[in-house]
């Protein structure tokens, strides 16, 4: 009895590291033990690894010091091995052995075999202690027989079950009991011992074979069957005709099994190419489309998992896995896993760090440089990228890899040997059939063929198809990458944008681009719609500043690289994997997104680390060009590449020079327009100071232009005001187009306070509002005519009214002469009054239609004084918008009239002329601050109101309110 | 012609994603993919931490500032899917919002104009653009533009406010119409309007053949026309102008860059367009009068980037 059973030092140094981080905790190898089946006891404290040649009892406080190996010579395999679930009877153990069962005790670091049950006869396939009587245990065979025996009674079995096929699970329902399941192929049988032969139940589950059964831990009447056909379907009793839930793994499940918290699951899948995915993945019933969690680690086909009890009040769950390659493994399932599947327990016992979350990171170096084909650490969305580092060498290892969850599409063949691969693709009612064949040198810059096997669409759409395909793997190849899987997931996208285009129905519900891209448990391509970060850009803030950032020197690009930067930010992980290469094998390459190990020797792959891998790759053409001293700035230049940071310094610009605005000028320039000589003298000079000369010329022209002398008279008769002479608007206006193409909104806003006058512009507004709009007057009509065109209206009209006259026939001559009269004399006011708007009109040297533009000048000049913060300048500038700022919205105190009770705005009442809020001390009307009390009302000025309430407690007027009291209560809600 | 005025080293340990100065021009916020946020003091020349912010669990990809009117408020988002809204009160910067509704990263975010309230623009490679309006009383309102890019929306940006020939109310007030301007996988630009509390596309504008990677709406100074700047990984510019009378949108190609473009930004007065992309280059390009648009970030080369060397006066 030889035990070879040593941990690796490498491996406990590495847990030590990895503890935190969940993943395997514990790892046993144990060489050439040869065991089939694992189990463990119902305290969590042994594990019996059951083989053809021993029997090994493992202690799951010291697995890789306490073993004890029993011999056991027999020709067959142990198929299942299973502890007494009671913790009165752990000790005993019971293995299935081809037909017969054995009835193990391990007492005293020794085992006895005390009995064996034989009435099978075909292998048995599966055995279950029953959870509420300690003596029965359930045995099931290929037979058709299952079981029930009593272990005190060993002779022949207590009941037995006959079915027309064989069976490969037996399972008791964990909650009740007397019911009990078994597996036939694709059939799941519910029995009850104490009803004889007829089972109670017959679901039919699946289509293809029925690999493992479980009964949900909490409720009785749930169940979980794992099958052939890559699904897992739970199952409610009562309901036995439809799935409560599918999930879809994309492998054939070997087990599925809940987990002893929330509403997970964990599965293991036969693999593919027999070498595939040796992961456990954890779900989360209620998240059907993709695990949580993936356990990484086994090197070889999982063979058993079960649960650890943990003794009580210990936060963590204990995974025990048995596999293939030998190795026993613990994961710890710590709080934030067990949130993940929907347990929400509130652990104490650990600190919930809410950055620390679903990573694990475990992967012993060892392993990796035996094993070319690194496995993925761990798949989460969230990091989704990271998997993609994960290149497979050869092209069976990415067959074996490939998830085949991609809607709509379905992989008929995979030869690696012809290097083939069909798969077919729906379309709507379309089939489509592909074949793609992979050059040898593939995926090193070889892309694969795409072949259309049937011709049910349309030329244009396969070469669309063709295209996208051919694009896609492309770009992978390119990068070294393979593109099997964005290949077919690409056709999906594709086929469904074609197929909803083909529809052309208004979609109630849009694709989301959930349904366009289902987040798959292993798949970097939901990153290949994000964007590749930006590093490096500038922004314009404020005013007058523009921040620049970037990348530091060393993780610049180098110039003359023919590659632009790459478009999603999937593609940063095939560069990543593509610079590993170089370094030496130290660690795991993390992604700089995941949560890495706090494992200092890796080098985490991150977005610097692109640029830096892209910097080294050139580093040959300096050392062509250094000759003497090259080595020596070599060993710099890495050095720096290590310890420098990769980000270069933030820089803050100032980029006033290149605006036309300036803020010197909008801090000094004055705003006065009762004496704009003198104004525009200062602005000169302060114009000057800053070297604006054209400015300078500007405000001597605007002094001229607003000489008084031009001032324009209110009367028409006088003559065509400044305004209309061609120095006058039309200059100004020339003057304004021009500040405008050359984006000074500072002169504009300038130009506008000197020349509009706000009054008129309020004026207008109530005009507008009124609905009598400037446009009154005719086009054509102009008062400085000699002939006034107003008279030849009025003619019109008297001559109409005269017509009006002929035809009809008034017999009151006189009242129709007055009728005239009024009309003429409005008209003639009409007139006047237009022609006086007019006037005033012309007289402004800014043209009125435009106010609303002249208002966003000063608006915008504003903002920027404030940005600068002049908030002087600005508030001088905001005067004189013509329109008042918006109305205040929200809460605001309502006074009412004391004499009339009606709502006041402002201190005096409308409607009676009285101050509207009377001092409640001198009853006389409040104009400047004022205080009252929230409760009665009552109040008054400011100064009588402190001087009351400084002795007083209770309102002045009387009422009886008792103010203090009652306003700090109110206020306090 | 420019001078540097200030240079922080962020002791970010990752590379620094967005970097913008708030409203007055006085505090500096950085993101990176270190997955943190700094605030710097950046008053006068100094450059002190105020705070680092963590809450992102990835890397964060851009900020916003609010107006100051709301208070000392910046927006985040990041490739965990969140937008997270900070406020700083009574010194102190918090959490005040955490909006975590897009299915995939968060690329963008932008405010509007003060005028319209505080309103976030958000795009997300999920597709979507989220609009998260302050109701004013610590709620927040969520309106969410589904599949406004398919495969993703890599920027948004908001119209200003300032919109003359628009229609006036019945106080002689122009009314102000919410706009958007959003960038995507699918290769368009494309123009979102507010109508009765419903967002709807207004324009599509097409003329990148790859990924939109930022988009920009000028800032106004009050003049009718719109001006709208887009980048793309097919490394071109594109200006597109809007007359203001019509629906017509004018496109025009600035130039075409050796390497992608990434980020765009307009000056206060919207007519110098700050471009930078995958070479690490930034280069400032200015409309002359007689309407083209020159590089001035180096006079001599007439096609030079600005870098740090070449950037002093």
């Amino acid at each position: 009895m030889t035990t070879n059973c040593k941990a690796s030092s490498r491996e406990k140094k590495f847990l030590e590291m990895a503890a935190q981080w969940s993943g395997e905790f514990v790892v046993a190898d144990y060489g050439d033990l040869q065991a089939s089946a694992m189990a463990v006891d119902c305290l969590g404290s042994w594990a019996v690894l059951a083989g053809r040649r021993n029997l090994t009892l493992v202690n799951l406080e010291e697995p890789t010091d306490k073993v004890t190996k029993t011999a056991r010579q027999s020709k067959w395999d142990i198929s299942c091995v299973q502890w007494n679930p009671h913790a009165s009877h752990a000790h005993l153990f019971v293995t299935a052995c081809n037909q017969r069962l054995d009835l193990y005790s391990w007492k005293d670091s020794s085992t006895n075999r005390h009995c064996s049950m034989k009435a099978h006869s075909r292998t048995v396939s599966d055995i279950d202690w029953s959870p509420f009587d300690v003596n029965v245990i359930a045995s099931c065979s290929v037979d058709t027989f299952t079981y029930l025996w009593d272990v005190r009674d060993p002779k022949k079995p207590a009941v037995s079950f006959q079915t027309v096929s064989g069976a490969s699970q037996v399972k008791w329902n964990k909650v009740t009991n007397n019911t009990f399941a078994t597996a036939h192929e694709g059939d799941v049988r519910l029995w009850d011992p104490r009803k004889g032969n007829a089972p109670l139940l017959y679901i039919a589950a699946h289509l293809s074979k029925i690999h493992g059964l479980d009964w949900c831990p909490q409720i009785e009447h749930h169940l979980a069957t794992s099958s052939q056909d890559c699904t897992v379907k739970f199952w409610d009793t009562k309901n036995p005709r439809k799935a409560e839930g599918m999930l879809n793994s994309g492998s054939p499940v070997w087990r599925a099994r809940y987990t002893p918290f929330g509403h997970g699951l964990i599965t293991v899948v036969v693999p593919q190419l027999r070498r595939g995915v040796n992961s456990l993945y954890l779900w989360n019933i209620g998240n059907q489309f993709q695990p949580v969690h993936q356990f990484v680690g086994h090197t070889d086909v999982v063979l058993e998992f079960q649960w650890r009890r943990r003794p009580p009040g210990h936060g963590d769950h204990h995974l025990v896995t048995w596999s293939k390659d030998q190795s026993l493994r613990i994961w710890k399932i710590d709080s934030n896993l067990q949130k993940l599947c929907g347990d929400n327990i509130l652990d104490s016992s650990l600190e919930m760090d809410s950055t620390v979350t679903f990573e694990i990171g475990t992967m012993e170096s060892k392993e990796l440089e035996q094993d070319s084909f690194p496995s993925p650490q761990s798949s989460m969305v969230g990091d989704a990228t990271e998997i993609a580092i994960q290149q497979p060498r050869t092209l069976q290892q990415e067959f074996s890899l490939v998830n085949m969850n991609i809607p709509n599409v379905t992989i008929e063949e995979m030869d690696p040997i012809k290097r083939t691969c069909s798969v077919m693709a729906y379309s709507g009612t379309n089939k489509i059939s592909l074949v793609m064949s992979f050059p040898a040198n593939y995926p090193d810059n070889a892309a694969p063929s795409f072949d259309f096997q049937t011709q049910p669409l349309s030329k244009g759409i396969q070469k669309k198809l063709i295209k996208v395909l051919n694009e896609t793997s492309q770009r992978h190849v390119k990068r070294h990458a393979n593109c099997l899987e964005p290949c077919l997931r690409q056709l999906a996208a594709a086929l469904e944008v074609m197929n909803v285009e083909e529809r052309k129905t208004p979609d109630s519900d849009p694709y989301t681009s959930k349904r366009f891209f289902p987040i798959s448990g292993i798949g970097a391509f939901i990153d290949s719609s994000i964007p590749f970060p930006r590093t490096s850009g500038a922004r314009f803030c404020s005013a007058g500043y523009l921040v620049c950032f970037g990348r530091s020197r060393e993780a610049k690009r180098a110039p003359g690289s023919s590659e632009i930067t790459p478009k999603a930010l999937s593609e940063l992980a095939a560069y990543a994997s593509r610079a590993r290469v170089p370094r030496e094998p130290v660690g795991f390459p993390t992604f700089g997104f995941s949560r890495s190990p706090p494992n200092a020797s890796t080098e985490p792959v991150t977005i610097s680390a692109f640029y830096m891998y892209k910097e080294k790759k050139h580093r040959p053409r300096n050392k062509l060009r250094n000759t003497k001293d090259g080595s020596d700035t070599r060993m710099k230049d890495t050095d720096k590449c290590l310890r420098k940071p990769k980000v270069g310094p933030v820089q803050v610009y100032d980029i006033n020079r290149l605006l036309t605005i300036h803020k010197q000028l909008g801090e000094n320039y004055k705003i006065d327009t009762d004496d704009i000589p003198a104004m525009c003298l200062h602005n000169g000079t302060v114009s000057a100071s800053v070297g604006r000369r054209d400015l300078v010329q500007l405000w001597s022209l605007v002094a001229l232009m607003s000489s008084p002398k031009l001032a324009s008279s209110p009367n028409p008769e006088d003559g065509p005001p400044w305004g209309r002479h061609p120095f006058g608007r039309r200059m100004l206006k020339s003057l304004m187009d021009y500040y405008c193409s050359v984006y000074d909104v500072q002169t504009l806003a300038m130009l506008v306070c000197i020349f509009w006058d706000r009054q008129d512009g309020q004026r207008l507004l109530q005009h507008s509002a009124s609905r009598t709009s400037i446009d009154y007057v005719p086009a054509n009509y102009n008062p400085y005519h000699t002939v006034s065109s107003g008279s030849n209206l009025l003619k019109n009209w008297t001559a109409t009214t005269l017509k009006v006259k002929r035809s009809n026939s008034w017999s009151f001559e006189d009242s129709f002469e007055d009728y005239r009269f009024v009309d003429e004399k409005d008209n003639k006011e009409k007139v006047a009054e237009a022609e006086k708007k007019q006037h005033e009109n012309n007289c402004k040297l800014l043209d009125p239609t435009s106010h609303v533009q002249y208002d966003l000048y000063l608006k915008v000049y504003a903002d920027i004084l404030y940005r600068w913060g002049l908030r002087n300048q600005c508030n001088h500038v905001l005067k004189h918008t013509t329109m008042a700022p918006d109305a205040h919205k929200g809460v605001e105190f309502a006074v009412r009239c004391s004499h009339c009770l009606k709502d006041v705005r402002g201190a005096q009442c409308a409607s009676c002329k009285m101050a509207a809020f009377q001092c409640a001390i001198c009853h006389l009307g409040v104009r400047g601050a004022s205080n009252f009390c929230l409760a009665c009302g009552h109040g008054g000025h400011t100064m009588h109101m402190m001087e009351w309430f400084q002795v007083e407690s209770v309102c002045p007027t009387g009422c009886g309110c008792q103010c203090l009291i009652n306003s700090e209560l109110r206020s306090g809600t | 012609m420019v001078s540097v005025i200030n240079s922080i080293d962020t002791a970010h340990e990752d590379m620094i994603h967005d970097a913008q100065l708030d409203y007055y021009g006085t505090k500096l916020a950085t993101c990176s993919s270190d997955r943190s946020i700094k605030i710097f003091d950046v008053k006068s020349g100094q450059q002190t931490l105020i705070t680092n912010l963590l809450g992102h669990e990835g890397p964060v990809w851009q900020v916003a500032w609010a107006h100051p009117m709301f208070g000392n408020i910046l927006a985040s988002c990041g490739y965990d899917r969140k937008v997270i809204i900070w406020k700083e009160s009574n010194g102190t910067w918090g959490k005040l919002y955490e909006y975590s509704n897009h299915d995939s990263s968060v690329n963008s975010v932008c405010f509007s104009s003060h005028e319209f309230g505080l309103n976030l623009a958000c795009g997300s490679s999920d597709g979507s653009i989220s609009v998260i309006s302050s109701t004013g009383d610590g709620n927040w309102d969520i309106k969410k533009i589904n599949n406004a890019h398919t495969i993703g929306c890599n920027a948004v940006s908001w119209a200003p406010a300032v919109t003359p020939n628009s229609l006036m109310d019945h106080s002689g007030r122009p009314q102000m119409v919410k706009r958007l301007v959003s960038g995507g996988c699918d290769n368009l630009v494309k123009i979102y309007r507010e109508e009765d509390g419903q967002w709807s596309e207004e324009q599509k504008l097409e003329g990148h053949s790859d990924w939109v990677r930022d988009c920009a709406w000028a800032p106004s100074i009050g003049l009718p026309k719109s001006i709208i700047a887009s980048c793309s990984q097919d490394c071109r510019v594109i200006i597109w102008t809007n007359d203001g009378t019509s629906n017509n949108w004018s496109s025009k190609v600035l130039h075409k860059f050796n390497d992608v473009v990434w980020h765009l930004s307009w000056s206060i007065t919207g007519n110098i367009l700050a471009v930078s992309g995958g070479d690490n280059k930034v280069s400032l390009w200015k409309e002359s009068v007689e309407g083209q648009w020159v590089c001035i970030s180096d006079v001599n080369k007439g096609q030079g980037q600005v870098t740090e060397g070449q950037k002093t006066s």
